[in-house]
């Protein structure tokens, strides 16, 4: 505690930082407040208030029914463990089908029957999501296959091209293609 | 080593395990006090959360007719879930989509079942438990570090916990003779305090500082992949199960009330206090509440156009070790058992918050006094050089 006795006169730097060493912690609320628009954006997301999702693909025509889709976030595929990389996306049905539609499914490449149609979406017609595996060889031009289900037992099936369901995936897997 | 110079060691670590981030600590401790009472504070800031009965005498309504209520009122909102909070003076909590995508909740008396209004967009709550727990900082590739800088203060604050005791020499009696003096200045005032204060909080203490050492531990399993949990993952379900209609409309399924009641059958005593709706045709009915022990809930997984039971997760369902891990967060939250227990940890979380003032206020005075204290031997030694200089610290007294 007898430092400041010191014979030699201290530099004005050390100085300052003897003097407000244990105030600079105070520097550690610029964190939240600087997170803080984030923060309320991606509740805005959450809650919808923002659109379906980040960046949105547009109404898919499937049979008699439609869907609009949407990139929930506009990034590449994300790790989650042993489930590899899974892409969020987000769709709403048309007013006419909320009714007649049992489920939505999402997967790359065409489902060989039902039982294999994908991912199935979750929530309810007006806003529901899906985590979306993409394997992390998936050719770039492949397609995105929604399948819609009529609680009639009929089944209804489009496709749209994954680079223009979510370009930040393509980008991704170019990537990865190019390391490999 | 001696024993003086070791309790001179103790008591140096005391007082700096905080003190570089004395700051952090402040804040995070008020957030987490904030947070305890932040849904009293809505109740108190919004009437629209409150549950008023119309007479004393008023029965409460089930939940099909709460959701028959709101179909009248707003036929286009779809309800994904219905909580009653678990204090009686609050509305139900239910989560709605707009047919524009948008969710939120709306305040629903429990009583009347009438709409009282839709929570604000800026959930109070939510940001109060956000800023105390991970410091706003995003979640995107598992924990967030902002979790990790807040839940990693739990271990300073043990250790605090251990040294101010030892250094505190024959602290239980403290509890015998309560010494808070008010006119010896300031210095000698928060010393007491912080004394005081620390003695009654040591069972508030552990609990956070055990709880939050928990929860960087359960970032880190989780940021490794490594699951203690004996919870199976309910699949969706079969294709078999799910019945078709004839006419391509949804076929009906079981009543809230009596999916309750069959899971009733199954889990006696179970609190139906949470209900969540299935999000597509394969997706089961969930209920979830409390019994006998306040800590943890059971919950009911039900197919919803039978009502067959398809998993159960009871009290007796767990290992021990998720006996304790299960309790921690309730543990450091307060939320387990009513308005009182949570009134009790904001006291002691005020408590808390200002040992950390107090922590720092004796250690500034100490210094400059210490300081003071230097400079004035220095000036005597260039004087006389012959007065040998006794370093003394200031040290802990016993009252």
């Amino acid at each position: 505690m007898s430092k400041s006795a010191m014979a030699v006169q201290p530099s004005r730097l050390s100085q300052l930082w003897h003097k407000w060493r244990f105030h600079i912690n105070v520097l550690l609320l610029l964190i939240p407040l600087g997170f803080m628009p984030k923060y309320f954006s991606d509740q805005a997301l959450f809650r919808g208030d923002s659109g379906l999702g980040e960046r949105e693909i547009g109404e898919v025509q499937v049979g008699p029914w439609s869907l609009r889709l949407a990139e929930f976030r506009n990034l590449p595929p994300q790790p989650d463990g042993a489930a590899g990389y899974l892409k969020g996306f987000s769709a709403a049905l048309c007013d006419a089908c909320i009714e007649p539609v049992k489920a939505t499914y999402l997967r790359i490449g065409k489902p060989r029957s039902l039982r294999a149609a994908g991912s199935l979406f979750f929530g309810t017609p007006y806003s529901m999501g899906t985590q979306l595996p993409v394997p992390e060889k998936t050719k770039a031009d492949a397609e995105l296959w929604i399948t819609m289900e009529g609680w009639d037992g009929s089944m209804h099936q489009a496709s749209i091209p994954l680079s223009q369901a979510s370009p930040a995936t393509v980008a991704w897997l170019n990537k990865q293609g190019a390391k490999q | 080593m001696s024993k003086k110079s070791r309790s001179k060691l103790w008591f140096l670590v005391h007082s700096w395990l905080a003190l570089p981030i004395w700051f952090f600590v402040l804040i995070v401790c008020v957030t987490g006090t904030l947070a305890v009472v932040s849904q009293e504070i809505v109740w108190l800031a919004n009437p629209q959360t409150r549950a008023s009965a119309p007479s004393d005498d008023a029965p409460r309504l089930g939940y099909d007719q709460i959701l028959t209520a709101i179909r009248q009122a707003e036929p286009q909102l779809l309800v994904d879930r219905i909580s009653r909070p678990d204090e009686a003076h609050f509305a139900l909590e239910v989560g709605v989509n707009h047919p524009d995508g948008r969710s939120s909740t709306i305040y629903v008396n429990p009583y009347t079942g009438k709409i009282q209004g839709t929570a604000p967009d800026f959930d109070f709550s939510a940001f109060t438990r956000a800023l105390h727990g991970w410091w706003l900082v995003p979640f995107t590739n598992g924990y967030s570090w902002g979790w990790y800088l807040v839940s990693i203060l739990g271990l300073p604050m043990l250790a605090s916990l251990v040294t101010g005791l030892v250094v505190y020499k024959r602290f239980w009696k403290g509890f015998l003779r309560p010494t808070l003096r008010l006119r010896h200045g300031a210095r000698i005032f928060w010393g007491d305090f912080h004394r005081l204060s620390g003695i009654w909080s040591i069972w508030f203490i552990a609990v956070i500082s055990i709880t939050g050492t928990w929860f960087l531990i359960q970032a880190l399993l989780a940021d490794n992949h490594i699951s203690i949990s004996s919870e199976p993952i309910i699949p969706a379900m079969t294709r078999e199960s799910v019945p078709l209609s004839a006419d391509g409309a949804p076929p009906p399924r079981v009543g809230l009330d009596r999916a309750i009641e069959l899971a009733q059958q199954r889990i006696p005593g179970l609190e139906a206090s949470s209900l969540f709706l299935p999000g597509n045709a394969y997706s089961h009915l969930s209920i979830r509440g409390r019994g006998w022990y306040p800590l943890m809930l059971q919950s009911a997984t039900l197919n919803p156009y039978s009502g067959e039971v398809a998993a159960l997760r009871l009290l007796s369902d767990r290992t021990s070790l998720e006996f304790v891990t299960e309790s921690m967060r309730p543990l450091h939250t307060g939320d387990f058992g009513g308005l009182w227990i949570k009134l009790i940890w904001f006291f002691f979380g005020l408590l808390l918050s200002m040992m950390v003032l107090s922590g720092l206020l004796i250690w500034t005075k100490r210094t400059a006094l210490a300081t003071a204290n230097a400079l004035k031997r220095e000036d005597k030694k260039t004087r006389a050089r012959a007065q040998p200089v006794i370093s003394r610290e200031p040290s802990e007294v016993n009252p």
